[in-house]
């Protein structure tokens, strides 16, 4: 099975310099726990996610209305392409211990995202093997 | 399988009236994604997770310096009993789109937290069904 087959394909994006209350707001509203940070120029330049918001802002004191985006978010962002096999995108995300992959054409544009959930609709079995090689967080 | 076999026994919790921040820093320091809030007298009374900090409490503009949890705690929580079959978790988890559950014990205690994370270390198949009926969050 292939990863465009299953990733999300419509992938909703903020820019580094919105502030990471705003960040916080979007997912709020579209349900979603993370976020690629896309630059002006359409350069995907790292990804956002809720728990970043909680340990590296609340945690800390931080004002989430004057912190921006980019002082927080993760710049190493691991890709595949969307006509990859899922097993491939397991593979990665298991031996980077990640559970989310932001998927890329072969034009190196960015067409989806892909996370252990959505990977559970194609296989519940390397779904279930992503979780047990990343991080578990209670 | 029992569910005391494969819950997490570390459990920390924190107190309805702490504020949010404090809630923060200790899932940070802890490298833990929720937290139980039992009150005073022992009550298990909700449960916070990090997503609830973010998405909910800094979209919506809470300080989080001086908001009590539980102004924003999840008074719902799901429970199973530590000798219970992990397959019957499972399926509470799937029959309620949730990732988590506070493991008690007959006297009402809560001994122990079990995750999609720990059932995917058992199972592959059962954590696999619980992901993909979960509410996405991508």
């Amino acid at each position: 099975m292939k990863i465009q087959e299953i990733m999300s394909a419509k992938v909703q994006t903020i820019s580094p310099d919105a502030t990471t209350k705003e960040a916080a707001r979007l997912m709020h509203d579209q349900h979603i726990g993370s976020l690629p940070v896309i630059s002006a120029e359409g350069e995907l330049l790292g990804i956002i996610t809720d728990r970043d918001i909680c340990c590296k802002v609340v945690a800390t004191g931080r004002d989430a209305g004057w912190t921006k985006v980019n002082e927080v978010m993760h710049k190493d962002i691991a890709t595949c392409f969307d006509d990859q096999e899922i097993g491939d995108a397991a593979e990665l995300m298991t031996n980077q211990h990640i559970r989310r992959l932001a998927i890329l054409s072969r034009d190196n544009s960015m067409t989806g995202f892909l996370s252990v959930d959505d990977l559970a609709h194609g296989s519940h079995d390397l779904a279930g093997s992503v979780l047990v090689a990343t991080n578990p967080v209670h | 399988m029992k569910i005391q076999e494969i819950m997490s026994t570390k459990v920390e919790s924190i107190l309805p009236t702490s504020t949010l921040r404090r809630a923060a820093q200790k899932m940070s320091q802890l490298d833990i994604g929720s937290l139980p809030i039992i009150s005073d007298d022992g009550t298990l009374v909700g449960i916070i997770t990090d997503r609830d900090i973010s998405c909910f409490a800094v979209a919506m503009g809470h300080d989080p310096n001086s908001t009590e949890i539980q102004k924003v705690m999840t008074k719902e929580v799901f429970t199973c009993f530590d000798d219970q079959d992990i397959s019957e978790a499972a399926n509470l988890m799937e029959k309620k789109h949730i990732r988590r559950l506070t493991v008690v014990n007959h006297d009402n205690n809560v001994v122990g937290l079990l995750s999609v994370d720990d059932l995917a270390r058992s199972s592959h198949d059962l954590a696999g069904a619980v992901l993909e009926a979960a509410t996405p969050i991508h």
